[in-house]
């Protein structure tokens, strides 16, 4: 029976993977792991340039608050061209 | 002597209002889950969100104590708490009817008195409020934490008072 | 003890009240909640029911779970055949309302028929009265709760109501509890307000013997460490569910301009720790509240700080509401959030639904699909906050042409509009999508797509596959209690391992409501947070009912597959736009426009995604038209449904 199952189950285990201090880059194939400086309020992708807003949950634990917009907008907007100009060399994907 | 005696200290604005208290309380106690059978209840102002944990505050002079006609309730200074002993205990609500706080409860299910014995040294309500708006702590410890928020206002009140004072000269 | 609450057959056409007990046979097959819910509305209701009619039937209930001493058993679960989409109606809440009900006697009631005038339910510590409520028709939800405290002289009374869009059956009413606790999808109100039920109240003191109260006690302990100490539900503790729409509209997943872009632009006005300040301020800085037994506290307190309703108090504002005040329509005013969250609040009517549907009528009518002469004036743009509001009042109370119109909801609605104005309603079974895009995440998609009740993230949605977790974690997670061995992927772009993901998760979530609790304490948001293995030691400490967890996975999807039979009874097509599991043609159409460098230029591959759902009917056990297999129906023990077991 489950209940008499002995040790730990997937999600116990799982809880030693948490990294409390880190963030990670909101560009989802990114997700570099972020550790912003105590206190700071920007933190910058040192893998693809992304720069975000960061907040305080709490002493010690940040949080991306958002984008710093001027930024992270011209690398979409570089990346849209990018994919458009391939999408016009190779036919759509 | 060695000081003894902690109480249990409430700090309603911290209170999220989720009754986990009252269902701890009433199944460590009863092993049932009824918030009717809890010894902590929280008093709710929806309309306002202001939610406010009541419970007995083990009084010195305890007019539960006071009232009872067949001195069923006494003090337990071990635990500095008032306790009920129901083999004497006539049902007579004499002490529900006077307690200043009615955190002296009545259960119409078994028809007796109940109210918090500090669940003998470990309150259940404490150990499971994630936000501490319940906690278990020494008597003279209760005033610290609101001394030092009044303070910081005081000195707040005291640096404004200095800087608006530097400016206007 | 919980396994012996009853549940309760009301005809409000005749006033004949019927209690049962739940055998406990019912109880192995489909456990309590939806499950249960999804089964009763198969065996009461005939094929083609008018949903706003007497002749469906709703279903009120709380989990096996509900007020035992599992964390957060506050769900209250309601379902009837939806008048939105035709389909599944589910609608499913926090706050205090199901644990009454099990103090008062009950977790399931089955409410049918039509009352002459309108009526509430009084249900106390084993009885059930139908009693006038005359006199609360017209009242908001909050005004109407504290009514009935007041009438029947209890401050401890927990009701369920509908407010004024109920009353005026709005095709996604919501049925509401508290100030904010909303079971707000697929127009549960209405059905109410079609019944001529206002409300129902709830009060009992009726002991729930705890089966192992030492283990339960203990192990409650240790599983409420496990989620809150969770990062997500942290912040989620701190910022509430605001938190979510934030992030996810930093890399571009939430929809904007209806469907014209996947970001909203600098709106730091609205971002979560912007409403914290507010809230902060409007109520101090302790100003989080919790449902019933949940330490997670997700709810805001706040008091709105400007405007027309200056000093209101509400709680909230969610995500949803950011998505149906600020990114659909396009507006970033901290004021329009929070006074819209109010007004959907007190009236009752779906916040998600309501904010789509008014933004997608703004794209009509800056294609000139709409007039002034539908809009009978209104400058229906995006970006007018005024016109959004006015617009949520007139759907409210059915004024003007188009209120009324978009009160029947975007299917019906786009009919009576006509034109080509259904190309632009992102919808799924007639039911609007959530604030989100899912036009980087395929797995996502696929999710909205099949989800049960319509278009839905909380039905089947593997929210953790945008963390890129290494595949060796994705692992562990998906191949319990079921084995699984096929390809999983990091990649959130990605098609392959998705269908399994999606599969997984409409089991996990659906074993989370036959129990009662809240999707916050398991995999949804968080990878780390208690699941299939977790829950048998919670139901056996609490209820005594022994569970494997591959026997809690079984009624999950056996409860799954009866949603299924109800959708297909009641006309789900596979590819069919209006009633299928199919997505809007700008999914495939439209490439994302703003986001991360890799969240832009995407659209999902049609070919991938009907690849997809085949691979998802096959876990499933359908054929390729989304039919179940007789060998399914009998492996789930649904051969001979309808059954009539309760």
């Amino acid at each position: 029976m489950g209940n008499e199952k002995e040790g730990l189950s997937t999600a116990e285990v799982l809880r030693k993977t948490r990294t409390y201090g880190q963030v990670r880059c909101h560009n989802p194939s990114c997700m570099g792991r972020l550790q912003p400086e105590r206190g700071a309020n920007k933190v910058k992708c040192p893998v693809c340039g992304s720069e975000f807003r960061v907040a305080w949950v709490k002493d010690g634990f940040p949080r991306i608050r958002g984008p710093v917009w001027e930024v992270n907008q011209r690398l979409a907007e570089e990346a849209l061209a990018k994919k458009m100009k391939e999408e016009k060399k190779d036919g759509p994907k | 002597m060695e000081p003894m005696g902690k109480v249990l200290a409430i700090y309603p604005e911290k209170c999220t209002g989720c009754r986990l208290c009252e269902q701890v309380c009433s199944v460590f106690h009863d092993g049932i889950s009824n918030p009717a059978r809890s010894r902590i209840k929280i008093m709710k102002w929806e309309s306002e969100g202001l939610y406010i944990p009541m419970s007995c505050q083990q009084c010195q002079d305890a007019p539960c104590m006071i009232i009872c006609p067949v001195k069923a309730i006494t003090r337990d200074e071990t635990l500095s708490r008032v306790m009920v002993n129901h083999t004497i205990c006539i049902g007579c609500r004499s002490c529900v009817a006077v307690c200043p706080f009615g955190a002296m409860n009545f259960n119409v299910i078994d028809r007796k008195n109940f109210k918090c014995d500090l669940c003998d040294g470990d309150p259940q309500c404490v150990r499971f409020c994630e936000v501490k708006a319940v906690d278990y702590v020494d008597a003279d410890r209760v005033s610290i934490a609101k001394k030092k928020a009044a303070a910081e206002k005081i000195t707040a009140a005291q640096r404004q008072a200095i800087a608006l004072e530097s400016e206007s000269h | 003890m919980a396994l012996n609450r009853k549940i309760a057959y009301i005809d409000l056409s005749t006033g004949k009240i019927e209690i049962k007990p739940i055998p406990i046979n019912v109880r192995k097959k489909f456990l309590g909640g939806r499950g249960l819910d999804a089964y009763l509305l198969y065996n009461h209701t005939k094929k083609g029911c008018d949903p706003l009619g007497p002749e469906n039937t709703i279903m009120v209930s709380g989990g096996v779970l509900t007020a035992t001493l599992a964390s957060a058993t506050a769900r209250t679960h309601v379902m009837a055949k939806s008048p939105l989409g035709g389909l599944l109606g589910s609608a499913n809440m926090g706050g205090f309302f199901a644990p009454e009900l099990a103090w008062a006697g009950f977790h399931h009631l089955v409410i049918k028929g039509k009352a002459e005038k309108p009526v509430y339910l009084w249900i106390h510590n084993g009885k059930i009265e139908i009693r006038d409520a005359r006199h609360l028709w017209g009242k908001t939800t909050t005004e109407t709760q504290w009514a009935i405290r007041e009438e029947l002289g209890d401050e401890d009374i927990k009701s369920l109501v509908i407010g004024p869009a109920g009353e005026n059956l709005v095709r996604f009413a919501n049925v509401m509890t508290g100030i904010k606790n909303s079971g707000g999808r697929t127009g549960m109100g209405a059905v109410m307000g079609s019944k001529n039920l206002k409300a129902i109240a709830a009060r009992g003191t009726m002991d729930i013997k705890i089966a192992h109260p030492k283990e339960a006690l203990e192990y409650n302990k240790h599983f409420i460490e496990q989620i809150t100490s969770a990062k997500v539900n942290q912040t989620q503790g701190t910022l509430g569910t605001p938190f979510i729409w934030g992030a996810t509209n930093s890399w571009g997943g939430v929809r904007c301009r209806n469907f014209q872009y996947n970001q909203e632009l600098y709106c730091d006005d609205i971002e979560p720790e912007a409403i914290d300040e507010v809230c902060a301020e409007t109520m101090g800085p302790y100003h989080m509240a919790g449902c019933f037994g949940c330490q997670v506290h997700c709810r805001a307190k706040y008091k709105i700080p400007t405007g027309p309703y200056a000093g209101a108090y509400d709680e909230g504002p969610e995500y949803t509401s950011q998505g149906a005040f600020c990114g659909e329509p396009d507006c970033r005013s901290i004021e329009t959030l929070l006074t819209g969250n109010h007004l959907v609040d007190q009236w009752g009517m779906d916040n998600l639904e309501t904010g789509s549907i008014i933004s997608w009528a703004m794209e009509l009518y800056e294609l000139g699909i709409l007039t002034d002469k539908e809009t009978d004036g209104l400058e229906l743009r995006f970006s007018n906050d005024e016109a959004l509001l006015e617009m949520v009042k007139r759907i409210c109370f059915r004024e003007g042409w188009l209120g009324n119109v978009l009160a029947e909801g975007g299917v019906i609605a786009s009919e009576k509009i006509g034109k080509n104005s259904f190309d632009y309603l992102i919808q799924v079974k007639g039911v609007s999508n959530l604030h989100s895009d899912e036009r980087a995440t395929p797995a996502l998609a696929l999710n909205v797509a099949t989800a049960s009740r319509g278009s839905d993230h909380l039905r089947s949605r593997p929210a953790i596959d945008l963390y890129h977790l290494p595949e060796g974690v994705l692992r562990k997670i998906y191949s319990n209690p079921v084995p699984y061995e096929g390809l999983l992927s990091s990649e959130h772009t990605e098609y392959v391992g998705k269908p399994w993901q999606v599969f997984w998760q409409e089991n996990c979530y659906m074993a989370v409501d036959c129990l009662g609790i809240c999707k916050y304490h398991t995999v949804f948001l968080g990878a780390t947070l208690p699941n299939f293995e977790d829950w048998p030691k919670v139901l056996y400490y609490n209820t005594g009912l022994e569970f494997t967890p591959r026997e809690l996975w079984d009624v999950a999807e056996r409860c799954n597959m009866i949603e299924r039979l109800f959708n297909l009874r009641e006309g789900l097509k596979r590819e069919d736009l209006k009633k299928g599991d199919m997505l809007n043609h700008r999914y495939f159409d439209e490439p994302t426009r703003r986001g991360a460098p890799d969240v832009v230029g995407r659209v999902i591959d049609r070919e991938k995604f009907k690849k997809m759902i085949d691979e998802f009917y096959e876990y499933k056990g359908l054929d390729k038209d989304g039919i179940p297999k007789p060998e399914t129906l009998k492996r789930l023990g649904l051969e001979s449904e309808p059954s009539h077991l309760v």
